[in-house]
């Protein structure tokens, strides 16, 4: 059997970073193949090479016996490859039938052919168990929704490759059995298909081989038979997995409440939030995207102004209209979008990690002319105390690894002194190494009295360090975990909806 | 503490969700449309009955003419601007070109007759787009400097064609296609009108409209999807020098005389009705109608200020207060959708 898709020593590099360290990868006819790896090994790169998306620094593509050289994804479709991203590429100006053919439209002489694909729409969504009005403009579908639009689309193409980045990530649990079974389907009909997820049991349930990305190279390449999730997360890490021992104290019922949320009414969520987190624990939240957490951790900075209910810092009522009033109250957060919402990208470290001092503790002249000594000397005491990987304090922080930058934020939370702050994915973009030392960090930070709540997609992540747990689905709180039940399936679990009913004990 | 438990399955949830983000996409559209066709309908009805009460002459045929000409005019060149707007681009040259468009095609009536100089002009307009097309999509400079440029750029060429001296058309039967009329209509209205048809129809149901959309409201959804947003891009500004064309060979025939120096400022004008007319700045949907709608008000707004003997002066006071009204309209509709919307994409 010969392969449909051969990926020959590909290279990419990006100014400073080599994504793909020459990935060769061969996919045959009818054929499943799961591509895992961390965030950063190359699995979006790879994909965007063959969506046509990016030109490759060297290396081939060949399909179906061809040579390939993608201009652009005009050329990657039409030679037979469709991707579902993980991003949704969507116009929401357009219909759900227009999105779906964006590109491919049905026409006659230039003309859309409306009514064609009108049907044509229904069907496919149809095939997938939605019942969605194929004239609704798709800004006003919800994420899962959208989700499936972007699967519709790249079924409505003429494919031989079916590249699909992360499909579930959105998707409920009866809504993945479904996608499931059209993947197996599409496999029968000869199609293949390349299958990225971050849940491995997604992995075991439907692929027939296993590629693995490290680092920008192909690290193994196995029939899911012969693997095991164990061996499969040592390939993905290149060692065994470290794991943070997580100490529930357990005892935080008798410190008193930092952060008290009453029915709090956020702009687009349907139910009001009510949450208390204590002086010195760790709230982890967790739910699938579109579950609300985003925008409770949002409001609770001011950057929705939140239509009605109470926010208390350390018994006392705040307003939050803006990010700025947060912070005087002594709320800070870390955005999820460290890049652009983070760092300051020109200035060096010192620089970042002392933006949002306490400044009120110095004495005038201090405050407005800060003396870059004691600048340097107090960043030099944060360097040893959070072990930030940095020559010297004048480095630019642009030029650091996720992992530190993360770092020096934290050190800026722990400047400005806050009472409680809010993180919002704290180690995405992070390599393993550093996820432990931040795990270290966010309990130091609670241990000096700080309440931390942290959002994040990632259920091994809340369960390593959360000590309790709220998880969100759709607007609403659906579960309260606790202590020794803060773990990853009764996250997961709970996520979707499914072990909702159980609750825990005490 | 006790756990909050709920019996809510999964699929209740979803359902509820999906309920309600619909409703809320409802009320959006509702509202955004009511601020869209409010926005240009209210003050066109003010101005209207204003107009009709207190100003002398408004409603007297030869006005009347007049006024939709100008309008007719406008509207030609509003279409292409509103393309252009569409894809989050402008074209700030629309004056110079019409400007040049109209001296050439004065020139060429003169020496060819009015078919081929009708013509000529309007190539000449479609060439000066594709001038500022390519370099949008070649050189890669911003629509909004290119386009500040080829302005300064045209107005010279037709400075330096005409020599400064004005151009007399000879022929009658081209100047009398601005003040004949079919069916008692003025034959630059039916044009207008048809014209503005046809965009409509380009916009709203063929393929060209879909991705004029689609490189306006998301632009990287464009490229992934395959869509040669160079093409549309240089479509766009091709169509809006063309339709400059258009306006200018219009312009020619109804003024008899051309010289360098006439649309000067006719970007400014363009611009305040598509964005009048309810096409945001922020690109995506293009408003044919609205911008038809908006050129009949400012075509009114400049005949009553005329008629009434308010010095020109003020009337670049009015145009420029009128096109900050259109704006701060773009800029309240685009944030009540937003405040609908919020929260939707975490």
């Amino acid at each position: 059997m010969t392969a449909v898709l051969q990926v020959e020593d590909v290279v990419q590099e990006y100014p400073g970073v080599r994504a793909l360290k020459g990935v060769s990868l061969d996919i045959h006819a009818g054929q499943v193949l799961g591509l895992v790896g961390e965030n950063g090994a190359g699995k979006s790169t790879l994909i965007r090479v063959l969506g046509g998306i990016e030109q490759p620094v060297r290396g081939s593509v060949t399909l179906k016996g061809v040579p390939q050289r993608f201009r652009s994804s005009a050329d990657s479709q039409a030679a037979g490859i469709s991707v579902v991203s993980q991003e949704f590429r969507q116009v929401p100006q357009l219909s759900v039938a227009d999105n779906i053919f964006l590109g491919h439209e049905l026409t006659t002489g230039g003309v859309v052919q409306r009514g064609r694909t009108r049907t044509r729409s229904t069907e496919l969504l149809e095939q997938l168990g939605m019942d969605l009005e194929a004239d609704r403009p798709v800004s006003s579908l919800t994420v899962g929704d959208r989700q499936m639009v972007e699967i519709a689309r790249a079924l409505s193409r003429t494919f031989d490759v079916l590249i699909m980045d992360e499909p579930t990530a959105a998707l409920n649990g009866a809504e993945i059995t479904r996608l499931h079974a059209i993947v197996r389907r599409l496999a029968q009909q000869g199609k293949a298909i390349v299958y990225v997820s971050h849940h491995l049991e997604e992995i075991f349930a439907i692929c027939d081989d296993v590629a693995v990305l490290r680092d920008g190279e192909l690290v193994a390449r196995q029939p899911t038979s012969e693997l095991d999730e164990p061996r499969l997360v040592e390939h993905m890490l290149g060692r065994k997995p470290t794991t943070y021992e997580h100490v529930s104290t357990g005892e935080g019922e008798a410190t008193d409440v930092r952060l008290a949320v009453r029915e709090l009414q956020v702009p687009g969520v349907a139910e009001p939030f009510s949450l208390d987190v204590r002086r010195g624990e760790v709230l982890g939240l967790a739910g699938l995207v579109g579950s609300g957490r985003t925008e409770l951790t949002r409001a609770l900075f001011g950057d929705l102004v939140g239509l009605g209910g109470v926010v208390e810092v350390d018994g006392k009522a705040v307003r939050l209209r803006s990010s700025r009033e947060a912070v005087r109250h002594g709320i800070f957060m870390l955005s999820e979008d460290r890049k652009s919402e983070g760092i300051l990208p020109h200035l060096d470290v010192t620089e970042n990690a002392m933006v949002s001092r306490d400044r009120r503790s110095l004495p005038w002249s201090r405050r407005v002319l800060p003396l870059r000594r004691d600048e340097s000397a107090e960043f030099a005491r944060l360097r040893d105390e959070m072990r930030i990987r940095v020559p010297h304090g004048r480095q630019l922080i642009g030029n650091l690894s996720g992992g530190n930058q993360q770092k020096v934020l934290l050190g800026r939370a722990l400047l400005s002194g806050c009472s409680v702050l809010l993180l919002n994915e704290p180690t995405r973009g992070v390599d393993v190494g550093a996820k432990v030392d931040i795990y270290q960090l966010v309990k130091q930070l609670a241990d000096r009295g700080v309440a931390v709540v942290v959002s994040s997609s990632d259920a091994p992540e809340l369960a390593a360090i959360a000590d309790r747990c709220v998880v969100y689905f759709a607007g609403r709180q659906v579960a309260e975990l606790r202590g020794r039940d803060v773990t990853e399936e009764n996250i997961v679990g709970a996520s979707v909806g499914q072990t909702a009913q159980e609750g825990s004990h005490d | 503490m006790t756990e909050t438990v709920t019996t809510l399955t999964a699929e209740e949830l979803v359902a509820a969700e999906r309920d309600r983000s619909a409703e809320r996409a409802r009320r959006a559209d509702q509202r955004r449309r009511l601020l869209q066709n409010s926005g240009v309908l209210v003050p066109f009805l003010i101005v209207l009955v204003v107009g009709v009460a207190v100003v002398p002459n408004f409603v007297s045929s030869s006005n009347v003419t007049n006024m939709l000409v100008n309008a007719a005019i406008l509207a030609i060149v509003g279409y292409g601007m509103t393309l252009v707007i569409a894809v989050r681009g402008i074209d700030l040259s629309v004056g110079s070109a019409q400007a040049l468009a109209a001296c050439v095609a004065a020139s060429v009536v003169n020496s060819a007759g009015p078919f081929v100089g009708a013509l000529v002009g309007i190539l000449v307009g479609a060439g000066l787009g594709a001038v500022n097309g390519l370099l949008v999509t070649q050189a890669r400079v911003p629509g909004f400097i290119a386009t500040l440029s080829t302005m300064s750029v045209f107005r010279g060429l037709v400075l330096l064609f005409t020599g400064g001296a004005p151009i007399m058309i000879a022929s009658a039967g081209f100047k009398d296609v601005a003040t004949s009329s079919l069916l008692g209509v003025p034959t630059p209205f039916v044009i207008a009108v048809l014209a503005g048809g046809g965009m409509w129809f380009a916009l709203e149901r063929m393929r060209f409209g879909k991705h004029v959309v689609a490189v306006g409201g998301s632009p990287e959804a464009a490229v992934d999807t395959g869509i040669g947003v160079n093409r549309v891009l240089l479509r766009a500004y091709l169509i809006a020098g063309a339709s400059a064309g258009v306006g200018g060979v219009l312009l020619a025939s109804q003024l008899g005389v051309v010289n360098g120096s006439i649309s000067t400022g006719l970007e400014l004008q363009a611009i305040a009705i598509v964005v009048l007319g309810g096409t945001s700045m922020a690109g995506g949907r293009g408003n044919i109608v609205g911008t038809f709608v908006a050129a009949l008000l400012l075509a009114m707004i400049n005949s009553g200020l005329n008629l009434l003997n308010v010095p020109s002066f003020y009337q670049y006071v009015a145009l420029g207060l009128l096109l900050i009204f259109a704006l701060s309209i773009d800029g309240a509709q685009r944030a009540a959708v937003r405040r609908m919307l919020e929260g939707r994409h975490s």
